[in-house]
């Protein structure tokens, strides 16, 4: 039996879902800090009160959605299986989770520097996400000899200046469409090159 | 199975083994845990966090600690109710 309390707790949740996936895509529209509540708000259909009766400031609100969209990314890396995972598998998954959520992480990236403390440290956290994957999987490839050896925070930061760059500057090199389609596999296939073992001198 | 969250560190947990002795009523992760699996305690889990997140990023040891002081505030674990 559901209770009168349950329903409206229920209600509660269903209207911070709303809210938070209003926001996510007003804010990867408009940018993070230029979205107002109001306009989420209105854009939601529920009154401007009803943002701060879920999140009491426009900081909570930013917090929640940059959380929601780390859970998002974060999950499609913990996907991948344990031992036998490779670079490009979780490069390829790094991948595959910015396609679905391109135009919000590439304001992300862009504004990260201009957001407050918590979201600013979750953007790290996604990292973290990656990286953690990366440094597995690059340490396993380096003992079989199949990636360069080097330490892996250059391994990292290589390929998300790499991709970060392309996705900062998407409306150039996919203006109206999907950057991470059009440019991911070769970013991929470009960086496999670069991390693979050193040929010799006229080796093909 | 559904996924649920490191109540210490955050990351997901969709896998048996991606809980703490691959128990899944554990809802600390594999990292968070101690060796004979009990959860690590505050300080561990922020000096472990910020040396992963050096290791792995090059991030300045002092922004890092500073990055995982924010996360930590906000998880169950260690959120200061």
């Amino acid at each position: 039996m559901v209770t009168a309390s349950g329903g409206r707790s229920e209600r509660k949740q269903q209207t911070r879902r709303l809210l938070i996936d209003t926001a996510i895509d007003l804010m990867a529209e408009r940018g993070i800090t230029d979205t107002r509540t109001i306009d989420v708000a209105e854009r939601a259909g529920v009154a401007h009160g009803t943002v701060f009766v879920h999140f009491p400031t426009r900081e909570d609100l930013i917090d929640a959605v940059v959380g929601e969209h780390a859970d998002r990314i974060a999950g499609r890396l913990h996907e991948l299986a344990g031992g036998g995972v490779t670079v490009r598998d979780v490069l390829a998954a790094h991948l595959r989770g910015l396609a679905e959520h391109e135009a919000f992480h590439a304001r992300l990236v862009m504004e990260g520097p201009l957001l407050p403390p918590y979201a600013r440290a979750t953007l790290l956290g996604i990292q973290s996400a990656i990286s953690g994957h990366l440094a597995q999987a690059a340490e396993q490839g380096m003992a079989a000899g199949v990636v360069r050896r080097m330490p892996v925070h250059l391994l990292f930061n290589t390929w998300l200046g790499l991709v970060h760059h392309y996705l900062v500057n998407r409306a150039l090199f996919a203006p109206g469409g999907s950057v991470v389609e059009r440019w991911g596999p070769t970013l991929l296939d470009h960086y496999m090159g670069l991390i693979g073992p050193a040929k010799e001198e006229g080796e093909t | 199975m559904t996924t649920t969250q490191c109540i210490a560190c955050g990351m997901p947990m969709n896998k048996p083994e991606d809980h703490a002795v691959g128990d899944v009523s554990k809802d600390y992760c594999v990292h968070c845990a101690r060796p004979d699996g009990t959860m690590v305690s505050r300080e561990e889990a922020r000096v472990g966090l910020t040396a992963f997140m050096v290791r792995t990023q090059g991030i300045d040891e002092s922004a890092a600690m500073g990055a995982v002081d924010e996360m930590m505030a906000k998880l169950p674990a260690w959120k200061e109710t």
